[in-house]
């Protein structure tokens, strides 16, 4: 059926809410057939605070999206962000029965809830259990034990939790609309499906995905997620400190970051200055570039360093072979490569999502990763369910083409 | 307050019925009246009027016409608005006499069809030659029923416009927006006779409900009094515990409403909140106040309660508005209205009460006739009962709707208050993120610009 391989993504961004309407190509490509978004309102941080207008914003992005694709959307796969989201890697363990030592789909099922068994706070949910490999009798990198021989089984999984209200509160913004929600997906894992190769997966890269509230971040290493995580800090804190820093309206602060902004310092001619038009409401101002990029200079180094602290309580950023791909909207800055490479000592690149093909524009644009990789996400997910269904010999097949 | 609610019990037992007839003509407008009288009509008589026999015959409407014995021969009207209003001209005798004795006649019709749009206007012509006030229910088509389809169903509209007291339309793409994508096309269609029939059965009810400030039918035909406008209704009921607050939020949610944003602009609007014996005065207050989030501080809210016994514990609120195309009475209206709502902020509710007595004696049957002269002059009526009525809801606006406003004023003035004394205190402003939850790591409230934290001189 056509409609069955039809994919839409919903980001619900701080500043946008897009809606990447996708089909999932035989070969295992996407096909981007239409992108609708809208300036969001009511969001902050990566999360609704304001209910109402956030779902109408939502409505007029899926509208926009029906139009340009025509295509009627009745489901969708959701990002979600927010400084709530937390991870950590844990080992599931399951011993299987003495008369049985043939690994089945039953028993990978048991050893993600073991690894789920672990205290996370009362009002969390779990949001992603990703498996990262597993270990058959104490031999490690197994990749897919089932029909393999063994008594214990273990598996470490890499485990994203959230508070659940939270979550939720994205997940009903959706549903009033009513639109059914397939699932709901952590924003950066979505945007490293489409801007990392499986090969850079390998090699071990840091995804940083920089949007208007949230700087979000996944670490790859050995091609499995090792560390994640979402800090609540992004393009619109810089437009803020803008804002304050010159003493202009944010409308105008944003349209300055866009325009003129770069995080580069010293690299102007001294004295340079950018000339506001005056406009209905704002007399016009003259800007001394400098200051601007100071500005940015120092926000983004602040934000990119916390990160690094952070990366640097668990040992994977020393296996970063790839480097670092930074993306997003804020991505878009001047500059911001430079910065990273800076900070974190390695080589840093700004992505935007590789593996699509169809609207073009719409893809090479940083500001969609999030969105386009909840399709390729959404069908990853797809090719995998009717594996499962096909049971065992069929799964079989697969561990023994591995 | 005990003589207070001894004149409030008394003119409800001298309160008789006004004779209502439902008249529903064409197929859509039988399948509506088929919904009223199944989900329960109180006080109000049924007459079905078609050109098909068949759909007639399955009726449940105690009473039914048929329209163009020799004309269509029993058959319907096959989408000819002609043939219509051939067929209801053959029996005018007939529908007239359905029409007898009513001094209200809500007419339901699915305009677009034959019999809808052809004989409908005709019957409602004929309900006020009797001396009837008429309010017409009209739906209009879905869009994919075809143009021609829908220009059949605006002529007929336009002509109830000119004929009817009040006119209220629902338009069918908007309820269609109602139904679930995944819903039967039986199931859109039962939404919109299910919205035609809690609307006249709200209506009918709201006028024959004996009220605490009554609604009468002079305040619904100065809600709807904007020819030609777009009619806002919305119907709210819930026994939950936060029922004012959830029948409110349902009323919102009909169509008709846009969620309230059409109220702002709605020069009248009309609310009756009703409940069983358990309805208290702060329900009614909070509900109120609500609402009057959503409308115009200009807007002149025609308020009516009602004590229903057999409410039990369930509260409803009906919303009955219009837009006007282009509205040009507001001014009009609202300049005598002003001058009572503040002589009543002045003075004490209390001697806005006082008047009570004069209208226990006020005789029932004047009312029809005021009404009618009324509704073409757009002035206030000079007569006694609708002069009572009238009083009615504004002697209770300047109870609902100033006390908010009065409230607001202080309280946001003393916001401005709070929020100098707190600037004071505070060294850094967090700008854009003043409200939201800080993001604090590492000790550090992130939302404070990075170059103050760190105390870099950017000038």
């Amino acid at each position: 059926m056509a409609s069955s391989n039809l994919m839409i993504g919903l980001e619900i961004g701080t500043s946008k809410i897009c809606v990447v309407v996708g089909e999932g190509r035989p070969d295992g490509a996407i096909k981007i057939l239409g992108v609708g978004q809208t300036p969001s309102r009511g969001v902050r941080k990566g999360e609704i605070v304001d209910f109402e207008t956030a779902m109408k914003c939502v409505h007029e992005a899926v509208v926009d999206a029906e139009q340009k694709s025509d295509v009627m959307i009745r489901s969708v796969y959701v990002a979600v962000a927010g400084s709530h989201l937390q991870s950590f890697n844990n080992r599931g363990c399951v011993m299987l029965p003495e008369d049985r030592d043939e690994i089945d789909e039953q028993d990978i099922e048991d050893v993600k809830i073991s690894a789920r068994e672990v205290s996370i706070p009362a009002q969390n949910a779990f949001l992603h259990s990703i498996i990262q490999h597993y270990h058959v009798e104490g031999q490690d990198g197994v990749l897919n034990p089932v029909g393999m021989l063994g008594h214990k089984l273990e598996a470490d999984f890499h485990i994203i939790h959230g508070v659940r209200t939270r979550i939720q509160n994205t997940i009903r913004c959706v549903k009033e609309l009513p639109l059914d929600v397939e699932d709901v997906v952590f924003g950066a894992l979505a945007s490293a499906q489409v801007v990392l190769t499986q090969h850079q997966k390998d090699l071990g890269a840091l995804v940083i995905d920089i949007g208007g509230g949230t700087t979000d971040y996944i670490l790859y290493a050995d091609g499995v997620v090792k560390q994640s995580g979402c800090l609540a800090v992004g393009g619109d804190h810089i437009t803020n400190d803008i804002s304050m820093g010159l003493r202009i309206p944010m409308a105008r602060a944003e349209k300055l970051k866009i325009e003129e902004g770069s995080c580069v310092l010293g690299n102007c001619l001294p004295g340079e200055t950018i000339l506001l038009k005056d406009d209905s409401g704002f007399a016009g101002k003259e800007i001394e570039r400098e200051t601007l990029n100071t500005i940015i200079h120092l926000r983004l180094q602040e934000n990119l360093e916390l990160l690094k602290r952070r990366l640097e309580e668990e040992p994977f950023i020393n296996y970063l072979g790839a480097g670092i791909f930074v993306t997003g909207g804020c991505s878009l800055l001047n500059g911001i490569d430079h910065l990273a490479q800076e900070i974190f000592a390695m080589p840093a690149h700004v992505a935007h999502a590789q593996t699509a093909s169809g609207l073009t524009s719409a893809v090479e644009n940083p500001q969609f990763s999030t969105a386009i990789g909840l399709i390729k996400y959404a069908q990853a997910v797809q090719t995998d369910r009717p594996r499962r269904r096909f049971g065992r010999i069929f799964g079989k097949f697969f561990s023994g083409m591995r | 307050m005990i003589q207070l609610s001894k004149n409030y019990s008394l003119p409800e037992r001298q309160e008789g019925f006004i004779p209502i007839k439902i008249v529903s003509i064409g197929g859509a407008g039988l399948n509506a009246l088929d919904r009223i009288v199944l989900d329960g009509l109180e006080r109000a008589d049924a007459v079905a009027i078609n050109t098909d026999v068949q759909s007639l015959a399955s009726s449940v409407a105690a009473h039914k016409v048929q329209l163009g014995r020799s004309v269509t021969r029993g058959l319907g009207a096959g989408g000819d608005p002609e043939l219509g209003y051939q067929a209801a001209v053959e029996s005018a005798d007939e529908i007239r006499e359905a029409l007898a004795d009513a001094r209200m006649i809500f007419i339901c019709a699915g305009l677009g069809g034959g019999t809808g749009s052809g004989a409908a206007p005709y019957v409602a012509q004929l309900a006020r030659e009797a001396g009837s006030l008429v309010v017409a229910f009209a739906t209009l088509p879905f869009a994919f029923e075809g143009k021609r389809r829908g220009a059949q169903a605006r002529e007929a509209l336009a002509r109830f416009n000119e004929i009817a007291n009040a006119v209220i339309c629902f338009e069918n793409d908007q309820i269609g927006d109602m139904v679930a994508p995944k819903a039967g096309i039986h199931q859109a269609f039962a939404t919109a006779d299910i919205m035609i029939s809690q609307s006249v059965r709200s209506i009918v009810k709201l006028i024959q409900r004996p009220g605490l400030i009554r609604i009468g039918f002079d305040d619904l035909l100065a809600a709807l009094r904007s020819r030609n406008g777009r009619c806002l209704f919305g119907f709210g009921e819930s026994d939950s515990d936060n029922r004012a607050h959830d029948a409110l939020a349902q009323a919102l949610k009909n169509p008709l409403m846009d969620r309230g944003r059409m109220l702002a602009d709605a020069a009248r609007v009309l609310v009756q909140v009703a409940g069983g014996p358990g309805m208290t005065l702060s329900e009614v207050e909070i509900l109120m106040q609500e609402l009057g989030r959503h409308v115009n501080e200009q807007t002149q809210i025609l308020f009516g309660t009602a004590v229903d016994g057999r409410m039990g514990d369930r509260l409803s609120v009906t919303i009955i508005s219009s837009l006007a195309a282009d509205e040009d009475s507001p001014g009009q209206s609202s300049a005598p209205a002003m001058p009572v709502w503040g002589q009543s902020q002045d003075a004490s509710p209390k001697i806005d009460v006082e008047p009570e007595p004069t209208r226990v004696d006020a005789p029932q049957p004047a009312e029809a006739i005021p009404i009618e002269e009324q509704a073409p002059g757009e002035t206030a009526p000079p007569l006694a009962a609708p002069v009572l009525n009238k009083t009615e809801p504004r002697l209770i606006t300047p109870q609902t709707k100033p006390a908010p406003t009065k409230e607001e004023r202080p309280s946001s003035a003393k916001n401005v208050q709070a929020k100098q004394e707190i600037l004071q205190f505070e060294p850094v402003t967090r700008g854009r993120f003043e409200k939201s939850e800080p993001t604090i790591v590492e000790g550090e409230d992130l939302d404070v610009p990075t170059y103050l934290r760190k105390n870099i001189k950017v000038k």
